[in-house]
């Protein structure tokens, strides 16, 4: 089903329907990409369900002059760096203790080298973080990250650039 | 990207290492609807004067400041001047004084005239062949005889 069936049958009245369609078409995309954010599946399942519970709430407010998919994402987004940084705020540096119990994590079949490159990545501060997952992973274009962050098109590249540049170098020195 | 992206599969392989407890998408639709319902439960309504709240400030705003300038109008005995008049009938009226026509009559009437005042020929000869046309002056010939 499409952005604007979906979102006509939520105008016609079948709201919950509706949002169970989002759900289901959305989950799992914005799942991983909050999971290889915080790295945790319990803190992932949080941001995920805080998420959509956001959307619910600001659905009727949707104009439809962005598709859902990368008003979702932003939503998805900045729940997950909000909650990255009020763990850094509470001194839990999380992002790093998640990334060094990756290797003993249940819900991670990673080698130990997939393992350093989600550490390296975890090092990256919350924005470049996003940058770098949506490029990397999700293989994003540059205009719709830019418009999931709100940032030039310019300044991701920069910002793409560095990411990688750290990760490498950081995933080399772990691997030496 | 891609040659990038490649060194960096070189080093740690392509595919997600992450997994998912099993069943866990199948039953995500139903635990975030749940969610949604829980948090509309706890949502609470907001009382009648919480909802007129930002009116009643503005309705409260406006009495004192009309009231402070009630005040101040009262204090000065402004009010008892009467209504001030706008910009354009002030210049009506004044226009008016200036320009209305007056008769030959109206302005002896309207002059305080001393009793014993003695009115020159020759000033009275003046002032009448200056203000006054000659069809006026037929006009009061006509009255006096």
């Amino acid at each position: 089903m499409t952005d604007q069936e979906i979102l006509k049958l939520y105008r016609e009245g079948g709201r919950e329907a509706a949002f169970r369609l989002l759900v289901q078409t959305y989950k799992e995309r914005l799942y991983w990409h909050i999971r290889r954010m915080v790295l945790d599946h319990d803190d992932a399942d949080d941001c995920l369900q805080n998420t959509f519970l956001k959307a619910w709430r600001s659905l009727d407010g949707f104009r439809g002059d962005a598709r859902l998919y990368t008003w979702l994402y932003r939503i998805a987004t900045n729940e997950t760096l909000t909650f990255l940084s009020n763990q850094q705020k509470r001194g839990e540096y999380v992002g790093l203790d998640a990334a060094d119990r990756l290797s003993s994590d249940t819900w991670f079949d990673g080698d130990r080298v997939q393992a350093a490159l989600h550490k390296a990545i975890a090092k990256l501060p919350p924005k470049q973080k996003a940058v770098f997952n949506l490029r990397y992973f999700e293989e994003m274009p540059y205009e719709q990250i830019s418009r999931v962050l709100e940032t030039s098109e310019g300044a991701l590249k920069a910002s793409y650039h560095h990411a990688y540049e750290k990760v490498k170098a950081w995933m080399q020195a772990a691997l030496d | 990207m891609n040659e990038e992206k490649d060194i960096l599969q070189s080093l740690a392989g392509s595919g997600n290492p992450f997994r998912a407890p099993e069943g866990y998408f199948d039953a995500l639709e139903d635990r975030v609807m749940t969610r949604i319902a829980a948090d509309a439960a706890e949502q609470p309504q907001r009382p009648v004067w919480r909802i007129l709240k930002p009116a009643l400030t503005l309705a409260a705003a406006f009495a004192i400041i009309f009231g402070m300038g009630y005040g101040v109008l009262a204090l000065t005995h402004t009010l008892d001047r009467g209504v001030g008049t706008s910009a354009s009938e002030g210049f009506a009226s004044v226009e008016e004084e200036l320009i209305r026509p007056i008769s030959l009559i109206e302005y002896y009437q309207s002059e305080p005239v001393e009793e014993n005042a003695e009115l020159d020929e020759e000033t009275l000869v003046d002032y009448l062949s200056s203000s006054l046309s000659w069809a006026d002056l037929a006009d009061i010939y006509a009255q006096s005889y």
